[in-house]
């Protein structure tokens, strides 16, 4: 059996949440900062929560945006089990690619996002907000088994669209309603890192 | 879910020397890596509090745990896994030595199916008949003995499989099985629990 991994990007493989630290280079870092709680806890929904972030970080210039993004520190364990089997790995993020372009190349693996259209140095629209089930859908034509791992309540889709779902709260706590839809829940790297191979 | 004990907790928080039963069993657990618990009823409470006991606990999530058995609970603990593992309930005070005594036996021969017998004595009791080898040859509800099932069974993978019925009446279907006494308190009822609580106070005198 093939298996394929969907992991969330902010707080699951990052050790910090990323908007914070864009947040820092726009100096915005409290009204991210209530923006990233809000969403976190499933108060605000994932596609308010992108437009409003969206709307206040466009019009910094990507460089700017990815200089940022590049600093976050990868939870080391599960990095390196993505780089042991980078071919079985995804990232599923709402994230737009330009904004984290440097950090994907870190990881090693493929990007399901949402999309934006941009000029050479701007994002101007979002063009596709992600459905993270959408991204489970689409791994299902490489793998037999999909598994998922996050955190937010936005991982609530991908979480009800995969085979095996694992909360991780190696970074903060799970979101709430995110346990209902979960089959395991770790606080752990290594114990994370564990199940993943067990079940790799 | 510790509805009879009527205490509103799920019973593996219910306190004993002024700490969680569970607090206990992962004492008795410190030297396995790889710990996993099932939770179902107030599964975020229960979450929240052993993760403050011990970090690395990877949950295994039963989101039917009011429709399904402690048979159904074993085998999603140990979904996924092909090696041999330690099944117990989570209510349970074993006394230390014997537990550990238990697992060294486990550990000497870890592709065979050892399975823990207590003296009788719960309300509930599911004895456990023993022939003269130290192997149970039967389990019963009705015909009596001196020994129970006392919830903790080495096994190896895929022993137990998915059916609507007890772990005892699972392990019936591989017997004989062999046995190995150990000193344990299960509760099911206020009067179980009484007679744990006289347990944990004697064996912690003998510490």
């Amino acid at each position: 059996m093939r298996t394929g991994f969907a992991f969330d990007l902010d707080g699951t493989l990052t050790l910090e949440e990323l908007l914070p630290l864009i947040a820092r280079e726009a100096g915005l870092d409290e009204e991210i900062g209530l923006l990233t709680r809000l969403t976190i806890d499933g108060t605000l929904t994932f596609a308010s929560s992108f437009k409003l972030r969206f709307a206040i970080l466009k019009s910094l210039p990507f460089a700017q945006v990815q200089a940022a993004t590049a600093l976050a520190r990868l939870d080391p364990e599960v990095a390196a089990f993505i780089a042991a089997r980078p071919d079985q790995c995804r990232i599923v993020t709402g994230n737009i690619p330009q904004w984290i372009d440097p950090l994907v190349q870190r990881v090693g693996c493929g990007l399901y996002s949402s999309e934006a259209s941009a000029s050479e140095t701007h994002p101007l629209a979002v063009t596709r907000l992600i459905n993270k089930a959408d991204a489970i859908n689409a791994m299902r034509a490489d793998f037999d088994r999909v598994v998922a791992i996050g955190e937010g309540a936005n991982d609530i889709p991908m979480f009800d669209a995969a085979d095996i779902s694992i909360a991780y709260g190696g970074v903060h706590e799970p979101a709430a309603a995110l346990l209902e839809v979960s089959d395991y829940v770790t606080y752990e790297n290594r114990a994370l890192c564990r199940l993943l191979n067990m079940l790799s | 879910m510790g509805s009879r004990m009527g205490m509103g907790v799920p019973k593996c928080l219910i306190e004993v020397g002024g700490r969680p039963i569970i607090a206990h069993l992962l004492d008795r657990l410190a030297g396995v890596a790889d710990v996993r618990v099932v939770v179902g009823y107030d599964a975020a409470n229960v979450i929240r509090r052993i993760k403050d006991l011990r970090r690395d606990v990877t949950f295994v999530v039963n989101p039917s745990y009011r429709m399904t058995t402690t048979l159904h609970s074993y085998v999603m603990g140990g979904a996924h896994l092909d090696a041999p593992a330690l099944y117990m309930d989570a209510d349970i005070l074993f006394e230390p030595r014997s537990f550990a005594a238990f697992l060294a036996k486990a550990g000497a021969q870890p592709a065979e199916a050892l399975i823990a017998v207590t003296e009788a004595k719960t309300q509930d009791c599911v004895y456990a008949h023993l022939d003269g080898r130290q192997r149970i040859t039967r389990f019963s509800r009705e015909e009596a003995g001196p020994y129970e099932w006392a919830n903790l069974a080495w096994l190896p993978p895929g022993l137990l499989e998915e059916q609507p019925s007890a772990v005892y009446e699972r392990l019936a279907a591989h017997l004989p099985l062999q046995a190995e006494p150990v000193v344990s308190y299960e509760m099911d009822t206020p009067q179980d629990y009484e007679q744990l609580k006289a347990a944990y106070a004697g064996f912690a005198a003998q510490a």
